[in-house]
């Protein structure tokens, strides 16, 4: 935003709350994308209930910023600076609610997995979780401090996360193939491998829209991609 | 195309400066708005194109206005040809109090256009078409023209512009005395006449702006401080005083 | 608090109503003198449209007008009528003795003669018959008639003799005095016998003199107007010719009549007396009462209808022409009429460029000399006579009829033209 304030107050109110909402909403996936990765590794089913029960308040804030999105349309027209506000707004808010949902999706398979996982399984999902988790707090920073640099910086970061999904599901096939009882244990972390993976993608959406946020255009070019993800198991 | 060039256009009103180095290129057939808050010297820019400054002795311009390369502040630049080729509307509907006929038809007899009455019946049933009033008032030409609505009478008014075929009209804010559907008409007419005549528009309305302009200036204490496409001025300024005017940050 | 609030409003509200009763009283004034004038006036001036006849027989006997047998046209022109006349009163009392034949012939106004003689032009058949002739009765019967005049004063301070006095009510008695409407006052020019003097000439003098007037201040003073207001540079020198419009209709009238005898009348040599040399001067005064009316309703046209003008290519010329002074045309014209009812009205001036002779013809062309009606009415207000007193009242009621009458046609003028368009 602009350093000088609107000439009208309530307008400026509205667009800081709307603001506000977004922070607030960005704050709660990453605690439900924190807590979710925690449940899994941690073996915690009180957690993933947890994640699974905030979900509900993600989508509360996502119906709430619509509404402001719309209000702020139909009565204030926003131009230029504040239109790129209001509409990036709705943009990221239903990225995020996205991302409520996978968290809440890994935790539904957390309640549903085996308690012994091999240690390399966890370790591998651990880092690309970790990465993700990272990702997705600088993008949050990114859009308190409007920094296009970060935002950036996240949208090429999603190359890593590509390549450490692929190894972590390589690892997830072998483990499959190593044993038949492992296949409903396996499916599940395959899922939950891919749901990360999903929710690194929203999270460089996220960044994208920061960027124009800031900038007021759209990053030029492919969004960087690492090796092309393993999906039917032939090596 | 380049239809009018304004190159290091300054105003004075007496001593005091009202513009300053003002260069800004018009396309030909394009609607041009013009915003910025009061008195920042838009509509004295607009005045200039058609040498409506002249009326005011205290007023001088220097700098060169081109259109269709020629120089309008030059010596040899004869006013009411020049006035011909550039029409105006004004902010308030000002209709001859005449009849609706004798408005529209002002123009054409003074400049000679017509030989016969024919003539001229046709010339003024164009220009009405042209300005979307015809069907409104084709019953009651020898009716007096202030007897219209604000609307009908800024329509007229534009049709009185028209009648003599200019290449460039001028307008003042030609919506602010009139309700939104007026305004509409007024704005859709814009969006009909911007085929065969240039247009340049100051508005207070920056809705209005984005609505029917193709390009945007924007004024601020004489200067011209931002020109572009009117979707990057109104999306993606490059001036923080314009992203500040049209967000409603001052003004 | 509350309670000095509430005392507050309520003399507010006395202060309002204290000056709306201030406000009436002025207005209640105004009307009560104007009702004062306008019935004192009427109550004047009303019977001076009457005129009292004398019906005399008289014998229209050849002898006494030396006439020969059947006499031409010419003849009976250049007949003596006096001694038929003087005959035809003195024959009112037959035991009249000289002095009271003298009295007798005074009863009509000496207009007598000629009033026989008109009655026989119009029948020549008449010669050595009778007839009862209608003649103007002598100002002062006419005042007795109209009860104007005290009988009771004693004889010596009276101008009927008591003799005059009881022939004519013999005459009232038998039915011989009638009263009638006084065409002689319109179609008169002034005399020195108040029965018979009329304002045709003043009238007349009136006219021509506004005419003159109109034709010089009008076209001057619209084109000073429109050049001032529409063309004229704004600056110091224009600022100066403004202000000294504005002193110039605030210099005293009579300042303009020294204007007219100073230069009209001892350089120009133009003849005295006449509305010519009175119009011009006339129009020296309503010009800038003109000028000024003129100025105020061109600027009076919204700056927008020029602008439209001048946007459309019009010259300056055509956007003066076509459409500023047009449309000025209603507060001009009904400036300029305001402007002739005062030049109407003055006196001062035509006082002093001679309009105030004694005029006894009727003015054909404004280069005759005539006066004009305030002048007569200074004039007539000037003699002694009593038969002059209603004469004023009735010349004040007709220059105010005239007034009116010019004022309603700047109503009528502005509304027309202002309906038009609006």
């Amino acid at each position: 935003m602009s350093e000088a304030p609107h000439t009208v107050k309530s307008y400026e109110e509205e667009l800081k709350n709307l603001n506000a909402n977004i922070v607030k909403m960005g704050s709660a996936c990453e605690d439900a994308l924190g807590k979710a990765i925690q449940a899994i590794t941690t073996r915690n089913s009180d957690i993933a209930e947890n994640v699974i029960q905030d979900d509900e308040k993600i989508d509360k804030y996502e119906a709430l910023i619509e509404q402001q999105v719309v209000n702020l349309i139909a009565l204030r027209q926003p131009m230029a600076i504040d239109l790129r506000e209001t509409v990036t707004a709705l943009k990221m808010s239903s990225d995020l609610e996205r991302i409520g949902d996978l968290a809440k999706n890994i935790s539904k398979r957390t309640l549903l997995l085996n308690e012994n996982l091999p240690k390399n399984l966890v370790d591998s999902l651990n880092r690309v979780s970790t990465n993700v988790q990272k990702q997705l707090k600088s993008t949050l920073d990114a859009y308190l401090e409007r920094s296009a640099p970060i935002a950036v910086n996240v949208w090429e970061g999603d190359e890593q996360i590509d390549d450490l999904t692929n190894l972590c599901m390589q690892e997830v096939i072998k483990y499959l193939k190593d044993n038949e009882k492992n296949l409903e244990d396996g499916t599940h972390l395959l899922f939950v491998t891919k749901n990360v993976e999903r929710i690194g993608d929203h999270t460089t959406n996220v960044a994208e829209q920061i960027y124009y946020l800031v900038k007021g255009e759209y990053l030029e070019g492919d969004r960087p991609k690492g090796t092309e993800p393993i999906v039917t198991g032939e090596k | 195309m380049i239809k009018i060039k304004a190159k290091d256009v300054d105003v004075f009103y007496g001593k005091k400066q009202a513009l300053f180095n003002i260069s800004l290129d018009i396309e030909e057939n394009q609607v041009t708005a013009l915003i910025g808050p009061s008195g920042c010297g838009k509509s004295t820019f607009l005045r200039c194109l058609n040498r409506m400054n002249d009326v005011i002795d205290i007023c001088s311009v220097k700098g060169e206005i081109l259109i269709n390369d020629f120089n309008i502040n030059d010596k040899s630049c004869d006013v009411v040809r020049l006035r011909e080729k550039i029409g105006m509307v004004f902010q308030k509907p000002n209709p001859f109090p005449k009849t609706l006929y004798e408005n529209v038809s002002y123009g054409p007899t003074i400049h000679g256009m017509a030989q016969s009455k024919q003539e001229m019946d046709e010339i003024v049933e164009t220009s009405l078409k042209k300005a979307a009033l015809w069907e409104e008032v084709k019953d009651r030409l020898h009716e007096p023209g202030t007897g219209l609505s604000g609307g009908q009478q800024q329509r007229l008014c534009i049709a009185r512009a028209i009648s003599v075929r200019p290449e460039v009209i001028l307008m003042d804010e030609p919506c602010s005395a009139l309700d939104p559907i007026a305004t509409a008409q007024i704005e859709e007419l814009i969006d009909e006449l911007k085929k065969e005549h240039t247009i340049i528009i100051v508005t207070h309305s920056m809705a209005q702006a984005a609505r029917v302009s193709q390009n945007t200036g924007f004024f601020h204490l004489g200067q011209l401080i931002e020109h572009g496409s009117t979707d990057k001025i109104f999306k993606n300024p490059d001036n923080t005083k314009t992203q500040d005017y049209i967000t409603g940050r001052f003004g | 608090m509350n309670k000095n609030k509430e005392q507050l409003l309520n003399k507010r509200y006395k202060a309002e109503q204290r000056f709306r009763l201030y406000g009436q009283s002025a207005i209640f004034m105004a009307l009560l003198f104007l009702t004062i004038f306008i019935f004192k006036i009427f109550s004047t001036g009303y019977s001076a449209f009457q005129k009292t006849w004398l019906i005399v027989p008289v014998t229209f006997d050849p002898e006494l007008m030396m006439l020969e047998q059947n006499p031409s046209k010419e003849d009976i022109q250049d007949a003596d009528y006096y001694d038929i006349a003087l005959k035809s009163m003195a024959d009112l009392d037959l035991n009249a003795n000289e002095d009271q034949e003298n009295e007798l012939k005074r009863m009509v106004s000496y207009f007598f003669e000629k009033e026989i003689k008109n009655e026989l032009l119009n029948d020549p058949n008449l010669i050595g018959k009778t007839k009862e002739v209608y003649l103007t009765a002598s100002d002062d019967l006419d005042q007795v008639f109209k009860g104007n005049y005290p009988r009771d004063l004693p004889e010596d301070q009276r101008r009927v003799s008591d003799y005059q006095l009881k022939i004519f009510d013999q005459l009232v008695v038998n039915g011989k005095v009638e009263s009638k409407f006084n065409i002689s006052f319109f179609t008169n020019a002034d005399s020195r016998e108040a029965e018979l003097a009329g304002i045709a000439s003043s009238f007349m003098g009136s006219i021509f003199s506004i005419l003159v007037c109109l034709m010089i201040a009008f076209p001057v003073a619209v084109l000073a107007a429109i050049y001032l207001e529409e063309f004229a540079p704004k600056n110091r020198f224009t600022d100066f010719i403004e202000v000294n419009i504005n002193n110039l209709a605030a210099v005293p009238s009579i300042v303009f009549g020294l204007l007219g005898l100073g230069v009209l009348l001892a350089i120009f040599q133009l003849p005295r007396s006449t509305p010519l040399v009175g119009g011009i001067t006339l129009s020296l005064m309503t010009l800038p009462t003109i000028i000024i009316a003129a100025r105020a309703s061109l600027k009076a046209v919204p700056p927008s209808i020029r602008e439209a003008a001048l946007a459309m290519g019009a010259s300056r010329m055509q956007t003066t022409m076509h459409h500023t002074v047009p449309l000025s045309m209603p507060g001009t014209l009904s400036g300029t009429i305001i402007g002739l009812a005062q030049a109407l009205g003055e006196t001062a001036p035509l006082i002093l460029i001679g309009m105030v002779a004694f005029v006894n013809t009727i003015p054909g062309s404004p280069m005759d000399p005539a006066a004009s009606l305030p002048v007569q009415i200074y004039i007539w207000a000037e003699s002694a006579e009593r038969g002059f007193v209603e004469k004023v009242s009735a010349c004040i009621m007709v220059l105010l009829g005239f007034l009116i009458t010019m004022n309603l046609f700047a109503q009528i003028i502005r509304h027309k033209f202002e309906k038009k368009w609006s």
